[in-house]
Order: C-alpha cells, then structure tokens, then sequence
C-alpha cells in the first residue's frame, strides 16, 4: 500500500497540499456533528448571544442532566434497549434458520424461496404502514413497544437471510455431512458445527441490526402514542415543543441518542462496513 | 432418511416464513385492497369505491408536487452521493494511517440516525447563529442570509443536503470496498502502457468499479424512495407542501388527515416505483456480474 502513495503523490510537496486539503474537507463535513457538540455545552443564553460556532466559555454539563431529568432520555434510551436488543437478536436468529436451510438444504423451489425472503430488502416499508397500524390495533398492540419489537424481526429477516445464506454458503458441505456420520441431527448441526464458525457473520448482523433498529424513527411515530412509550428518537423529535429554544438540551438529548450506536461503530467498525459494502465486490 | 430431513426444512422455515408472511407481505399487499375503500383509520365500516381514490390522486396537485419532488429527490441521490463518494474514496483509497483516520471521520455519519442528522441539520439553516447564515455575515454580505427551510424554494433542497451527508458517507464506504477489489496488477499493466492518473481512473478504475457503482446507485435511489425521518424532523413537507415526497405525502394523508383508503393509494404509486426500480437493478446487476468472470 505504500509504494501506491508514493506514486500518486509523487513529491513531498504534494503530499503535503494532499494532506492540508483533505484536512480542511475532513473538518469541513464533521462541521455538523462539531455543531452539535458544541452547542450541548452551552447554555441558552450563551446561544442566543454568541451562537453555536465557537467555544463554549466554561465546560458545563448542565445541559446533559437537563436532557435527563427534565427530558426523560434515561426512559426514552431504556424504550430503546428493550426494543432494539430483542428485535436484533430475534432478527438474527430467525435470518440464521432461513439461511442455513436454504443454503444447506436445499428443495424444489428453495432458490424461489429465497429470492422471495430478499426482495423484503428494496420495498420502502411505506407501503405496509396503514395495514400494520390497523393489524397492531386489532392485535392490541398500538402503542405497545411489542409492536416494536414485532415489526422490526420481521422487516430483518431479508438482510438477516441474505446475509447467513451467503455465509453459509462458503462453509464446506463436507462439514454437516461429517456431524450426519457422528449422529448429529440437523438441529445438532446447525446450533453446534455452523454456528461457532458464522461468529464474523452473526457480528456483521448484530452491528448492522442493532444500528438500524437503534436509529429507525419512523414505526415508533406510527405506533406509539404515549410518552412512556416513547423511543429516544421520537422523544428527541417531541422535545421540540417543551425545550422549544433550549438548543443545548435538544443538542445533549440528540447526542445521549447516538452514543450507543457511536459505540458500536466505533468498537466494531470491521464487521460494521463489511456489513455495509455486503454485495458490491464480488465472492 | 428424506422424511426427516423435510421435517427439519419445516420446522426450521416456518418460524421466520409465517412472521415474515404476516407482518411484510400480508401487509404489503393489503395496501392494495384498501387503496380501494374510503376507510379513515377507526371506523368499522368503509365501502368500497373502486378507482375513485386513484382518480382524485391523479387530479391532486399536492400529488403532482410530492411525486416531482421524490423524483427530485431520487435524480439528487444519485448525482451527489456517488460522484462526492467515488471522489473520496479515489483521493482516501490505500492510504496510510492519517488516511485511515480520515476514512473513520466521514464514516461516522453512517452511524448516526436521520433523525439526528436532520435535528443538526435545522441548526446549519437557522435564520439567527445557524451556520450558513454565520458565515455568509462573516464574509460581509448579510442580505444574504435568510430563513432557509421557510422559503419555499430552498425547502427541499436544504432536507436533501442534509440526507446527501450521510449518503455520501455511505457510497465512500462501497466504492472503497470496491476499490480493494480490483486487481492491482491491472492498474499496473495501465501504467506500464504510460496511462496518467487520470486515463487510469477514467479507462480502468471506473469501468472496473460497475458492481460496486450498481449497489451504491440502486442503495441512493431505495434510500431516497424512503426518506422520510430527516424530511420529518427538518420541514414536515413544508412550507406549503413545497418540500413534500411520495413519504411524507401518503404519512400526513393517513395519519394527520386520517384518510387511510387514500393514502393506501398513495403506498400503491410507491410500490409501483419500487417495483420497477428493482427490475432495473436485477438488469443492471446481472450485467456487471460478468466483469469479474
């Protein structure tokens, strides 16, 4: 990789102007997220004197306990958990079976069969909004982070098929034929042999997953009605109206938001982008 | 000895077969059955009334705005995001470790939530310290700044930036990706024949980039057709509508409106689109598969 760098940045001057170039572009598109930070340190007033673009005056984390006990982002964040950690899960271990069967035991009709679960990916879950609404009422689940959690299993298991099949996929045959010699029933095969080895697979799933899950926005706005029930992406967009132009709370409630899911990226950002670039490079 | 292995191909597809039935594709298709009816939401009885929802869509003009917009939208996904993204991973692609720092930087967007981004966002375009209006008084001409969500003409365009942010990020991540695919022997053989950078990227990296160019492109337009948490958080669709998608338009018809027979049509236009997205991608997917073979 480095003789590369040196041949596209043939001298040291360039390299130079390269680096200050991109460090400028590099702080230009973080500008936002800068933004954010700057303003949960600063207070109201503060704001509306100097703006949100320079240093704050004093490190003061006011705002954050604003955010949590005036905010409820400890109950908001804890909706979050309790939807995101079950539906990732479920997700996942649903998306293992489809994939597992549809790689390692293959029937008239399972290739159909899987083209069928993927094609869940493209449609825009727009299109399901007005009969999930009425299904979860009838189902009494309106309002309820059940529904939550129902929704987001089901709208996982195409990446999470997609994924395990194409996993499993490259793991030898000869392997389930060899726990078949040993006795081992398929249940055996799947939970003891091929599980311990799709660890890098199950990771790539659980980051994506829980990343989506943490983040979506739009079926709690659908299907929750009540604070108490809220997840703390509705609960920051609903701040709105209480903190109205308490831009640093709103900053410090948007910043508790995106720490569990900055944790992930930050700690498995491997298995992250490699659940990102998932079907752009061949094999 | 094949009797049980069917059992085992039915207990373990059933679970997320009837979930998958019950909650995506029963529902998805239901959509169409109530595209016919007036129902609103609570009632009991709705009726049946044939094409009349289709009819009045096509007559609507918000209608009209919400489809140019999404079309807008999809045109704007696909220039921006691929173009800035295909240039930062050319310019970031086997870099040493301050290059690698930089890559984790403008990924981090990804990991943010469009609700987020949009709330950062309103802060870029507020009319009093936003950052726009900041710098365009900073470098001395303040009859510039102006409350940019709340014009009408900037509306969409502001939401779509915002979107674009994270986009971007996204196709970096792909084309990066796509980049360490390619055979580093064929560069050379190009450079050897005395191309410059630029011959290499214009007659061997980008046609060498197709798989990867067809996720990201096909990724910006599902994406696109999806927006709607940033358009949500940042305008509603306002200010009178001018910022609208097929999203926001079907979303305030049926649950601000509580026109659900209507909106429902609304979803059947969007699955219509999808539709004939997803043929075109399958076509184009196909044909860059054979560039490897």
């Amino acid at each position: 990789m480095t003789n590369t760098t040196e041949r596209r940045t043939p001298s040291y001057r360039m390299a130079i102007f390269f680096y200050a170039f991109m460090t400028v572009l590099v702080l230009l598109y973080s500008l936002p997220s800068i933004g954010v930070l700057l303003a949960s340190l600063k207070s109201t007033a503060e704001i509306s004197e100097v703006g949100v673009w320079t240093l704050p005056r004093s490190f003061d984390l006011t705002n954050y306990s604003e955010a949590w006990n005036g905010g409820s982002a400890g109950l908001y964040i804890r909706n979050s958990f309790f939807v995101t950690l079950p539906a990732t899960i479920l997700s996942i271990s649903l998306g293992v079976l489809a994939g597992y069967t549809l790689c390692k035991l293959p029937f008239r009709g399972s290739n159909a069969l899987f083209v069928f679960f993927v094609a869940g990916l493209f449609f825009p879950p727009q299109i399901a909004l007005i009969p999930l609404f009425r299904l979860f009422n009838d189902l009494g689940l309106y309002d309820t982070l059940w529904a939550l959690i129902l929704i987001h299993v089901a709208f996982g298991i195409p990446i999470c098929t997609l994924i395990m099949k194409n996993f499993f996929s490259a793991v030898p045959t000869a392997i389930r034929e060899a726990g078949i010699i040993d006795g081992a029933n398929e249940w055996q095969i799947l939970t003891k042999l091929m599980l311990p080895l799709s660890l890098p697979a199950l990771a790539v799933l659980a980051t994506l997953q829980f990343t989506w899950i943490w983040n979506d926005f739009l079926w709690p706005v659908i299907l929750i009605r009540s604070n108490e029930m809220r997840t703390v992406m509705v609960g920051l967009a609903s701040m709105k109206g209480q903190y109205s132009v308490a831009y640093g709370v709103q900053s410090a409630m948007a910043v508790y938001a995106s720490i569990p899911t900055l944790l992930v990226f930050v700690f498995f950002q491997r298995y992250f982008i490699r659940g990102l670039t998932f079907g752009s490079v061949k094999g | 000895m094949v009797k049980t292995r069917y059992r085992w191909i039915v207990l373990f597809l059933t679970p997320p077969l009837l979930i998958y039935l019950f909650f995506v594709v029963f529902p998805l298709l239901s959509s169409f059955y109530y595209s016919f009816t007036d129902w609103n939401g609570f009632a009991v009885d709705y009726n049946q009334i044939g094409f009349a929802n289709f009819e009045k869509l096509f007559r609507d003009p918000l209608f009209g705005k919400a489809l140019t917009n999404t079309v807008l939208w999809t045109v704007a996904a696909i220039v921006i995001p691929t173009g800035i993204g295909l240039t930062l991973a050319l310019a970031l692609h086997g870099r040493n470790f301050i290059g690698n720092l930089y890559k984790s930087l403008f990924y981090l967007p990804i990991s943010l939530a469009l609700a987020v981004i949009g709330q950062i966002w309103l802060w870029i375009y507020q009319p009093d310290w936003g950052l726009i209006n900041t710098f365009v008084r900073a470098i001395g001409h303040p009859e510039w700044s102006t409350a940019w969500l709340a014009k009408p003409q900037y509306a969409l365009l502001g939401v779509i930036i915002a979107w674009a942010w994270q986009q971007i990020a996204l196709s970096m991540v792909i084309f990066l990706a796509g980049l360490t695919a390619i055979p580093q022997e064929l560069i050379e053989a190009a450079e050897i024949d005395g191309a410059n950078y630029w011959q290499r990227v214009r007659h061997v990296i980008i046609p060498l980039l197709a798989p990867a160019s067809v996720v990201v492109i096909a990724l910006a337009v599902i994406n696109s057709l999806k927006s709607f948490d940033v358009l949500y958080v940042m305008t509603k669709g306002g200010p009178f509508h001018s910022s609208d998608n097929l999203a926001m338009f079907m979303y305030n018809e049926s649950f601000q409106k509580y026109n659900m027979g209507y909106g429902s049509a609304i979803a059947v236009v969007l699955f219509m689109i999808t539709l004939a997205v997803i043929v075109v991608y399958f076509r184009q997917s196909a044909n860059a598969e054979h560039l490897y073979d």
